[in-house]
């Protein structure tokens, strides 16, 4: 069996959708939400260098665009990663737990 | 380097806020007045640049930004929000004690991502741009760190943030993948030659939806009304205008350029959360008791309306989204600055009811909030009227008369609660006095009240601003 | 800045006096009025003499006043000679209201607001006339409509006169529907609503057929309907008569301006404005034509019985006015304007006198209650005498204008109704023989009101009698003024209005039927006026005499009455009989308008009310909508639970609805 794109793209599509499910149905820790996250870029990540690898270098195609926006894709989840922790950080030290389940100050 | 040149704005903002990063670091001194005056001055120089300098099109970056008349105008109005953000946030920072200087500094970059965002001509400066005003808003929603609310509405915000830049990369990443290229007019002629294919189509869904939650479109609005009330009020301020303004322009471009072939398709898209957006915001906003989720709600409904226009795809309607956008804009400044004047002694309010006879203690302010809430309903002679009626208009005219009329209904049910505002404060019982505000507040207020009734008294002005509107919208066809 | 002075003088003595009135105080603000109108006034009669003797017409745009589309309207002056003839009876009568009123009104504690109002009137009134456009002329029409029920309401604390300035507002209503209908009309038919364009080219569009309410029309009749629907409520023509003798409860010096002088003879302006539409409308004409006769006979016949001195005047108004549209319906529109204008002064002047006396006996209006008290009011009763010798038009027959100001164009007026019948007009003829019986129960009626209220013995209490006194100088001018008027302004301006001498009238009216009438009456009076009357009929001389002699009659039957061995008069006020109780009580017009239209409409009022809006709108409209969002916005709020995973969760449902939705389309 060759791997092909679709393969590729496959896996991908089930770590986007593990991630996105793993947002709203793990209810214990904030934590878990953000590896979540890092889930999904990595998935995105995948998409973006399989596209990539297997362009045919003809007319407007950009084959190399793909891997450069992987990269800056790693360098943004970097950042990202850092202010939520930061952010979660402050939360923790306000309410004492991270737990999903107790963010629910404001409703309605 | 003529390419630099187009850009002077973007690379004012980068180097004055790294410069200011560096300076606002002292252990001796409070430098967060300076900061934010030079902030405000270096905002206000943005605006005025970009409206001036660019007076030629071009794109920079090797086409990854675009300067046209359409940039100009949005980033004209973004660098003056947030100038305006900044000068109502001073008094409140200072007296919560939150005055640090990286309040400014992080709207620097919130506007310098903004700008990118409205100059973006490719995918991957959409992405740079979107985060980049991303990341500095979730920091300024948990500003207040000793907050929990505060701390909360920015973990909130940043987690669905999160997951919405997920689902925008990944319909940028199917994008590339059926394309083969980030760049817009790429995109477009690769679209319009290889017709239509489900990978792109659910790629720009994908990115729609992501950019759908950046002006809180419903169903991607959740999380607005727990932000807006959690976060500092200036900061909902801000919030609630800048950065919709970009958002919606970005949308708007994209919707032009890139997909403006598959017009059937993301028309869908816009309908549907036109459609949701206006309804949610009407009816949420109901029940609400506390101002600023009621203001989370109007900001939903408005949302949905200026999409409205937008779901025409004619010149006109790009038109009619530029028109209500900028009214929505200079009035919601103004309903935040009377928000940041409910003060009492013991501190800040924000119950709908502590607004309740302030006619009889707050003329001023009185008449002026009754000036916003009777503009966001769209009662003539007030502006909002006329933004209104510039952004549905269009919408007729392409056949979507049926679509005009659900947003007339929707404003209808949305008047309730304007309504039930100024009766609030015109007909109840006073419970306490708001204490004097400083100047930047009652000041910024009534400016914007005088720009709302003001405007159509003035028939030059308005006939400049329409043009300065018109030629924006046609440099995007 | 002539004209512009004329019309706006008025407006900044009326902003000046109605938002200042209070800090300024009374007298100052009645001086500023008074003076603006006097200056207005004044100004009045030199654009009269510039435009209407010296030929020099003008149009001045003041501003753009709407410009929607195709739809254009300016704010502008457009002075001819029918303006100018409006300007000056507008002008003349309200300065000498505002003067009388200083005398009149000098115990209510609220004068500048009546003198704010009566300038306010005059404003609108000048708006009115000076329209070069119908749409300028609505705004007109609608101005003086405010303020004459501001007016009549005057008194507001006086149950009867809120009643009576609803009523006027309402009935007026009636007809603004029909002017504006007829405005839109005109929009729809010519694309314009500036005159000029409108009458220059009511010839191409002769034929234009409109359907309108299910039937077919000729345009221009319906438009010359429509607009004379207007007219009729504003000039209080039979039907929508109605409310003018209600008006009646404002103060005296508003009924003489606005309820004799000025406002009520706007639909005969109109009319005569607009006589390009309505030469192209001969049936139309000839409705007006029968329904102005027809007033005239109507309201003379009220008038013989009524009790209330101002009723009787104010039917007498009706009267008149029937006989000004009559003498438009006929095309004699230059008699129409010069009996308005003749008018204009006698029936203020017997206003202004009724007020007089009404003033002496201490606001007694009964004119049972009076009587005998010409020896009190010497100055009042010698000018209520030349008013009323100038309604009843006493002159000297066949010689056309030696007499008083009514004989004049009265007279005139019967003679072109001659003409008319004489052309084969049956309602030429019906108009002729209803203006002779009408000027005899005018002549009656308006000896009867002499008699009764200066002659004989006093019947009302004693104590107001010794009180009673001459009014004071302020307001025995302004009678002095207007009884000079009724003597003259019928023999100084006979020519001028009938025959167009020295091109009076220029392109404002027609002329051509004058000028039959002209030659017809040289013919009878034995002279020519030109060569080519030489070969016209003359008027019979019984046509000529019969008015006179009428009048006379009249004055006799009233004399045997009231005054010979005063008998006649209680057997019939204690018999009534049926015709008098018929005719006291109006023709019952109001009882059948309570009985068919009041009560049917609260009838439907309250089916559209408690089943239309309670039962079915309000239910499932306003407040079934209103619960529903309420019930809905509750969910709304339980599905904004607050929880992180909730709101991933309905964003991603959000995405792949939008997906499967989008998706359909493509079709993969």
């Amino acid at each position: 069996m060759i791997i092909g794109l679709a393969h590729y793209l496959t896996v991908a599509a089930i770590l986007f959708t593990i991630g996105v499910f793993g947002i709203f149905v793990n209810r214990k820790n904030v934590i878990i939400i953000l590896m979540c996250v890092e889930l999904i870029l990595l998935a995105v990540n995948i998409n973006f260098v399989a596209f990539s690898t297997h362009m045919v270098e003809t007319g407007a195609n950009e084959p190399l665009a793909g891997q450069i926006f992987a990269l800056f894709i790693l360098t943004v989840a970097a950042a990202e990663a850092a202010v939520g922790l930061a952010i979660l950080v402050v939360y923790f030290r306000n309410r004492g737990n991270i737990a999903v389940e107790d963010i629910d100050l404001m409703k309605g | 380097m003529p390419n630099l040149y187009l850009v002077i704005p973007e690379i004012l903002l980068a180097v004055s806020a790294s410069l200011l990063l560096g300076f606002g670091v002292s252990k001796t001194k409070n430098r967060a007045p300076i900061v934010r005056l030079i902030a405000i001055a270096v905002l206000v120089l943005y605006s005025v640049l970009s409206f001036l300098l660019g007076s030629q099109d071009g794109e920079a970056f090797k086409g990854a930004l675009i300067i046209d008349g359409y940039a100009r105008y949005v980033k004209f109005f973004i660098g003056m929000a947030a100038a305006a953000g900044l000068l109502l946030a001073g008094d409140y920072l200072e007296r919560e004690k939150l005055d640090k200087y990286e309040f400014s500094v992080l709207t620097l970059y919130a506007v310098l991502g903004m700008s990118i965002m409205v100059s973006a001509n490719n995918l991957l400066a959409l992405y740079i741009g979107v985060e980049m005003q991303a990341l500095a808003l979730y920091v300024m929603a948990a500003f207040n760190r000793d907050s929990l609310r505060a701390s909360e509405a920015g973990l909130k915000y940043f987690v669905l943030g999160a997951l919405s830049s997920g689902l925008l990369l990944y319909g940028i990443s199917l994008i590339y993948g059926f394309t083969g290229t980030l760049n817009f007019e790429a995109v477009a002629t690769s679209i319009q030659s290889n017709g239509l294919s489900a990978g792109v189509v659910a790629g720009m869904v994908f990115l729609l939806c992501g950019l759908g939650f950046k002006i809180s479109a419903a169903p991607f609005h959740m999380w607005t009304p727990d932000v807006y009330e959690g976060s500092p009020t200036p900061v909902t301020g801000f919030f609630a205008g800048a950065p919709k303004f970009a958002a919606i322009a970005l949308i708007a471009r994209l919707v032009m350029g890139p997909f403006g072939d598959i017009t059937d398709q993301w028309q869908q898209v816009i309908i549907v959360l036109a459609v949701m957006s206006m309804f949610i915001g009407a009816i949420g906003a109901l029940r609400q008791t506390n101002i600023k989720r009621l203001m989370a709600y109007s900001s939903i409904a408005n949302m949905g309306y200026a999409l409205v226009p937008l779901a025409a795809g004619t010149v006109s309607g790009l038109r009619g989204m530029l028109i209500f956008m900028t009214i929505y804009l200079i009035t919601v400044i103004g309903v935040f600055a009377c928000i940041l004047q409910m003060r009492i002694r013991d501190g800040m309010v924000e119950r709908i009811s502590d607004l309740s006879g302030i006619s009889k203690t707050n003329r001023g302010m009185a008449i002026a909030m009754t000036a916003f809430m009777l503009s966001l309903m769209g009662i003539p002679p007030l502006l909002g009227f006329f933004g209104k009626l510039f952004a549905f208009y269009p919408a007729v005219q392409s056949g979507l008369t049926w679509l005009v009329v659900l947003a007339l209904i929707a404003s209808v049910i949305g008047a309730f609660y304007y309504l039930r505002v100024i009766k609030t404060m015109w007909f109840d019982e006073s419970e306490h006095e708001f204490i004097n505000p400083v100047r930047a507040l009652s000041w910024t207020s009534a400016i914007s009240a005088l720009l709302l009734i003001g405007f159509v008294m003035i028939p030059f002005v308005a006939r400049t601003g329409q043009d300065w509107i018109s030629i924006a919208a046609t440099s995007l066809f | 800045m002539l004209y512009q002075a004329i019309v706006f003088l008025p407006l900044l003595g009326a902003l000046i006096a109605g938002l200042g009135g209070r800090k300024i105080g009374e007298k100052p603000s009645m001086a500023i009025t008074t003076g603006l109108l006097m200056v207005s006034a004044i100004l009045s009669w030199v654009a009269f003499s510039k435009v209407a003797l010296g030929g020099h017409t003008e149009e001045i745009e003041l501003f753009r006043f709407m410009d929607v589309g195709g739809f254009k309207a300016n704010w502008a002056l457009k002075i001819d000679t029918l303006t100018a003839v409006m300007l000056v009876v507008v002008n003349t009568v309200s300065a000498l209201v505002h003067l009388y009123s200083w005398g009149y009104m000098d115990e209510d504690p609220h004068k500048p607001r009546f003198f704010a109002y009566l300038s306010l009137f005059t404003f609108a009134m000048l708006m009115l006339v000076t329209a070069n456009n119908f749409i300028q002329m609505f705004f007109g029409w609608e101005g003086v409509g405010l303020a004459s029920y501001l007016l009549i309401g005057f008194w507001y604390k006086k149950p009867s006169a809120n009643a009576a300035a609803i009523k006027a507002f309402v009935t007026n209503r009636v007809g603004d529907v029909g002017l504006a209908l007829g405005v839109m009309t005109i929009f729809l038919v010519f694309g314009s609503v500036n005159f000029d364009t409108v009458f220059s080219a009511v010839h191409d569009n002769q034929d234009r057929i409109l359907s309108f309410l299910g039937m077919e029309f000729n345009a221009i009749e319906l438009i010359a309907f429509l607009l004379f629907v207007g007219a009729m409520g504003k000039s209080a023509q039979f039907i929508l008569h109605v409310w003018l003798p209600d008006a009646m409860e404002g103060p005296t010096p508003v009924s003489a301006l606005i309820h004799a002088a000025t406002m009520v003879t706007a639909g005969v302006f109109l009319v005569c404005r607009a006589y390009p539409i309505y030469e192209a409308a001969p049936v139309t004409s000839g409705f007006i034509t029968v329904l102005g006769a027809f007033t005239a006979f109507f309201a003379a016949t009220v008038g013989l019985v009524q009790n209330d001195i101002k009723r009787v005047i104010a039917y007498s108004t009706c009267s008149q006015l029937g006989y000004m549209f009559f003498a438009a319906g006929i095309g004699a529109y230059n008699a129409a304007m010069f009996h308005l204008f003749t008018h204009a002064f006698f029936k203020a002047l017997l206003f202004l006198g009724a007020g007089s006396v009404i003033h002496a006996l201490h606001h007694e209006q009964d004119m049972r209650k009076m009587g005998g008290i010409w020896k009190v009011v010497p100055v009042t009763y010698i000018v209520m005498i030349i008013g009323t010798l100038a309604i009843t038009g006493v002159g000297i027959p066949g010689t056309g204008n030696i007499g008083f100001a009514g004989f004049a164009s009265k007279d005139l007026i019967i003679e072109s109704a001659y003409d008319a019948a004489h052309g084969g007009s049956a309602a030429g003829a019906f108009a002729f023989w209803a203006g002779i019986v009408a000027a005899l129960m005018t002549s009656f009626y308006s000896w009867r009101l002499i008699f009764m209220t200066f002659h004989g013995k006093h019947r009302g209490e004693k104590k107001v009698l010794d009180h009673a006194h001459e009014s004071p100088l302020t307001m025995l001018i302004p009678l002095g003024v207007l009884a000079f008027g009724a003597l003259f302004a019928g023999m100084f301006f006979y020519k001028k209005f009938a025959y167009g001498v020295n091109d009076f009238w220029g392109h404002a009216l027609p002329m051509q039927h004058a000028q039959i009438a002209a030659d017809n009456l040289y013919a009878a009076a034995g002279t020519t006026m030109s060569d080519e009357a030489a070969g016209h009929h003359s008027y019979p001389a019984w046509v000529l005499w019969a008015p006179f002699i009428v009048s006379a009659l009249g004055f006799v039957i009233a004399w045997f009455t009231y005054m010979y061995k005063n008998g006649v008069e209680k057997r019939v006020n204690a018999e009534g009989g049926p015709l008098y109780n018929f005719l006291l009580n109006k023709w019952y017009i109001d009882e059948l308008y309570d009985a068919t239209i009041v009560r049917a409409t609260r009838w439907l009022g309250d089916v559209f009310w408690k089943v239309g809006d309670i039962g079915i709108i309000d239910r499932f409209g306003p407040n079934g909508v209103a619960a529903a969002a309420m019930s809905i916005g509750k969910r709304l709020s339980k599905i904004q639970s607050g929880y992180l995973y909730h709101y991933a969760f309905i964003m991603l449902i959000g995405v792949a609805a939008i997906i499967a939705l989008v998706m359909r389309t493509v079709g993969g």
